[in-house]
């Protein structure tokens, strides 16, 4: 009887492989005609932009001309499991920090960034009652100290450490620095369990309106003009629809504009698609150091410099698969935004 | 024909285990081609084997959180545990409390475990407590609920005066299986919540912080699954353990009921 069920299970078995190749084998990369359309975001006023066309109606406004019936905006809370979704396929555009999509290129994704989003905007914050040590110190005040921060590979990560070796300090042995989300950051220097944090807007200034921190430095004069948010489209995009996505710039291209020249009516979208506070929002932006752009050429010296970080965090694995440090044509095409700007 | 039972024996798992395996290669290198959406099992591996010199202190972080949790969720459970299975009044204090608790899933229990207990291991060990606790509390409960009145009886004719001397001698005896079943069910879950408990910077180890905030945020799949298979062999191993010195040594007594 034993035996049988042994050679059942064995069958079974086999079946299901059969099963599996010859479904396998049924070629599904037949071109279909794109009707719907996925962007992916954050909720950070860095990304505005896609929320301002998003409000307006502008993605369909812009995008119906090409067969655009629908466009879903899907938000993410962090750049990881948004090019984790775009590597499932699930996104054609993402707004994102510039160093998630480099580490995912370093996976396979199928994606480059083709138009600039926005660079600095990032701040540190520390607890009140060390502002004064901050002041007379300097970063040497940070040493011995927990710092929260997005994990490795992050932007806010790669800008941290790079400025505490500038400043002598080891970011592996001299800081603690935890890696955490911006709501867990938030929560854990409103109770003095981490003693600063590194975080993009607007979350330094929710966190010193609450009266849990003071900001002593903003990223842009710890890394001047360093990338932080950009565009990203899937490499599907860029072969089968290059007209579709010189629109997608051009329409960024015409928020970024809008934001610029109308911040107050973009806190205004903000606060309503993310539940938040108007004038928190709009004192987030005026506080800030980011600048909201839309050339891809800004980002490409920083972004360089994140994926050789990014290399180095990983260069054991990288340099068993033959991989080598992403160089600009890896990472950026900017001839979509080129022959759109002339 | 003992070798031949033997294998018969054997075959009963290991050929289910290996028709997976080797199922998993097929899909994953024939069918799916892309390691990002599942990597060979071969890979995977080969992954264990490259992150040899990061499992043991990981493992070791991980073993810790999840003693804390476990620990302490089994030395508050019990004794809430007697006092609600043999005191009815207690019971129908406790139980709405229980119940309104016991459905907040341990995630959103991280908040509070941040401002608590700081970022520290006790943090991760909470988590892992709030998985654990309620399993180990309601398995136990049932136990002392359920002693028969009848051995209640013989144990007074005995002379096992007073609600002390009964649940020394008769009640906890009688609830034994019931409060190896609860714990039992509680590690399972408390295990669950390990990846949970290191995901929001207790530390820098850990299987759970390695996992999500390392690999997954760098994408690397075949080190996700690999550390996801350590954390499935880990527990699998604790529950072997378990069994091996509470059912088959501490219950050895209970043998033979049914099987």
């Amino acid at each position: 009887m034993r035996g049988r069920s042994i050679t059942s299970v064995i069958a079974i078995g086999a079946i299901a492989v059969a099963m599996v190749m010859i479904v396998g084998c049924i070629d599904s990369e037949t071109p279909v005609e794109m009707t719907t359309i996925h962007i992916g975001y954050q909720p950070s006023t860095h990304q505005i932009a896609a929320m301002v066309a998003y409000e307006k109606g502008w993605w369909e406004e812009d995008l119906s001309s090409f067969g655009i019936e629908e466009v879903v905006m899907k938000e993410f809370p962090s750049g990881p499991p948004e090019m984790h979704a775009m590597l499932a396929g699930d996104l054609d555009v993402a707004y994102v920090g510039v160093a998630p999509p480099i580490a995912a290129m370093y996976e396979g994704l199928d994606a480059k960034i083709v138009a600039g989003a926005q660079t600095q905007g990032s701040a540190l914050v520390i607890r009140p009652e060390l502002a004064e040590e901050y002041e007379r110190e300097g970063p040497l005040a940070l040493k011995g100290k927990a710092i929260a921060t997005f994990p490795p590979g992050s932007i806010q990560h790669t800008v941290l450490s790079k400025w505490l070796l500038d400043n002598g300090i080891d970011p592996e042995t001299d800081v603690d620095i935890k890696a955490m989300g911006p709501s867990d950051a938030a929560t854990a220097i409103g109770a003095k369990t981490v003693d600063a944090v590194l975080l993009p807007s607007p979350t330094p200034t929710i966190i010193v309106e609450e009266g849990n921190g003071v900001i002593v430095e903003w990223s842009g004069s710890i890394w001047p003009d360093h990338a932080c948010c950009c565009v990203v489209a899937s490499g599907e995009m860029m072969r089968d629809h290059p007209e579709l996505l010189k629109q997608i710039i051009k329409t960024h291209i015409r928020a970024t504009e809008y934001e610029i020249a109308h911040p107050e009516e973009a806190a205004e979208i903000y606060a309503k698609l993310q539940n938040a506070d108007t004038s928190t929002i709009m004192h987030s932006i005026n506080v800030s150091d980011m600048h909201w752009i839309h050339d891809p050429h800004v980002e490409v010296e920083s972004g360089l410099e994140y994926a050789r970080v990014i290399y180095e965090l990983n260069s054991e694995r990288y340099e068993e698969r033959g991989l080598e440090v992403l160089g600009e044509e890896d990472i950026f095409d900017t001839s979509f935004y080129d022959e759109i700007t002339g | 024909m003992k070798i031949s039972a033997a294998i018969k024996e054997k075959g009963l798992w290991l050929v289910p285990l290996i028709v997976t395996i080797l199922l998993w290669e097929v899909v994953a290198g024939y069918v799916i081609k892309n390691p990002l959406l599942l990597p060979r099992i071969s890979a995977v591996i080969h992954s264990i084997y490259t992150l040899r010199a990061l499992l043991v202190p990981d493992i070791l972080v991980s073993l810790l959180h999840f003693s804390i949790g476990v620990v302490l969720a089994f030395l508050v459970a019990l004794p809430l545990a007697v006092a609600m299975g043999w005191f009815e009044p207690v019971f129908k204090a406790i139980d709405p409390i229980i119940e309104i608790l016991r459905p907040i899933p341990p995630l959103a229990w991280i908040p509070l475990a941040i401002v608590w207990f700081h970022l520290t291991h006790y943090a991760a060990g909470f988590i892992i407590f709030i998985g654990a606790f309620f399993p180990i509390l309601i398995g136990s409960y049932t136990g002392f609920r359920d002693v028969p009145r009848v051995l209640v009886e013989t144990g007074k004719v005995l002379g096992c005066i007073g609600n002390r001397k009964l649940i020394r001698y008769v009640a906890f005896p009688y609830a034994l299986p019931a409060i190896a079943t609860g714990t039992r069910v509680g590690m399972g879950v408390g295990w669950m919540c390990v990846v949970a408990a290191e995901m929001f910077g207790v530390g820098n180890s850990g299987l759970g912080y390695r996992l999500f905030q390392k690999f997954y945020f760098l994408h690397q799949m075949d080190y996700v699954v690999a550390y996801m298979l350590i954390l499935g062999l880990l527990a699998l191993i604790i529950d072997r353990v378990f069994r091996h010195f509470v059912e088959d040594e501490l219950l050895r007594w209970k043998k033979g009921i049914v099987k």
